[in-house]
């Protein structure tokens, strides 16, 4: 028999999984109803990856996250889907607090182009890797602990 | 309505243009159907690249065959290592009033990190104009209208949000994009070709 505590964690997880997932379906729609090209501008704003790869980055990362998305929603492999969306949130979010830190005024990426990096955007993409974190932890105690 | 939205859409470059900007600071046709406002510092580095490198391939690729209309517009930073972006865009602008706009800015670009470092801004532009020249340039570098001028392109820019230089504000069927990767023109000319498909 389930508790009520256990219960409550059970939606919440559910909701939190569903959530996640449909910013990571959002994120990537809007980067590929617009041209890539927008896309891999941003990406070579931050000044990491030579151009090539931020070329080969627009092309897929937005397809990677819909995908991505669509298993968190759907509740499948989820040790390997939320073990991914916590690397490429903390990758997003170790980008996005280097620029600010150094001062760089560029597009965030996270939602499609003209979102200055600021506080806001650290504060919510932060959110959001502190929630896949939780959804890892989550998945793993999950396989070893059958509920 | 489509018509209006049609009509609205030609009309846009024109009136983005505006009548601030003399013909000295622009290159192409006014109707044509792009819009790219080039906002540019004498100082900046990613400034002289792309006015040395990159621009030489938009003129050729859009102004010159009446794909894009270029406005050249001055955002001087106001940070203490661009203590002399301010004269120099005034110098540009009143060079401009005279048809000398290209000739100053490409000297400005190319000396740029010795009046940059020395402030011997005059000098530089100076050596590219006859002595006629230089005396209306230096007249008019002074004259409130083009210094209200220079600052007019500054307010349009931090309108728009602007937040480094160089940056082409590029306007297109009633949208504006600002675009500042200019490490990759092949990006660029990607963007560009691919919204005039549309």
């Amino acid at each position: 028999m389930v508790s009520s505590k256990n219960r409550i964690l059970q939606i919440a997880v559910v909701f939190l999984r569903v959530a996640l997932g449909g910013i990571f379906i959002y994120a990537g729609y809007v980067k590929l109803v617009e041209p890539w090209q927008l896309f891999a501008a941003g990406i070579a704003d931050y000044e990491v990856v030579p151009m090539w790869a931020a070329k080969l980055l627009a092309h897929t990362l937005p397809w990677f996250e819909v995908l991505v998305g669509l298993l968190l929603i759907a509740g499948r492999w989820l040790r390997t889907c939320t073990v991914s969306t916590s690397l490429l949130l903390l990758v997003f979010v170790g980008l996005m607090v280097r620029a600010f830190a150094g001062g760089k005024e560029i597009n965030c990426g996270c939602f499609g182009p003209n979102e200055l990096i600021s506080w806001k955007t650290l504060v919510r993409d932060g959110a959001m890797l502190a929630v896949s974190l939780f959804l890892t932890a989550i998945a793993f105690r999950h396989r070893r602990k059958p509920a | 309505m489509k018509i209006l939205a049609l009509f609205l859409a030609a009309l846009l470059p024109c009136l983005a243009a505006g009548p601030d900007v003399g013909k000295g600071r622009t290159m192409g046709d006014p109707a044509a159907p792009m819009l790219f406002e080039l906002y540019s510092d004498f100082v900046c580095p990613g400034c002289k690249h792309l006015h040395e490198n990159v621009l030489p391939a938009i003129i050729l690729d859009y102004a010159k065959t009446g794909k894009a209309y270029l406005v050249f517009r001055e955002f001087p930073l106001n940070i203490p290592a661009h203590v002399y972006a301010r004269p120099a865009a005034a110098f540009a602008v009143a060079a401009a009033h005279i048809g000398k706009y290209r000739t100053v800015s490409d000297a400005l670009f190319r000396n740029q990190q010795s009046w940059g470092l020395s402030g011997k801004v005059w000098e530089t532009v100076a050596s590219v104009l006859t002595p006629e020249e230089q005396k209306m340039v230096r007249a008019l570098a002074t004259d409130p209208a083009v210094l209200a001028e220079v600052q007019r392109d500054v307010d349009r820019g931090t309108k728009a949000a602007l937040t480094q230089t160089p940056t082409v504000m590029i306007t297109y069927k009633l949208k504006q994009q600002p675009w500042t990767q200019f490490g990759d023109y092949s990006l660029f000319r990607g963007y560009i070709d691919g919204l005039l498909k549309k």
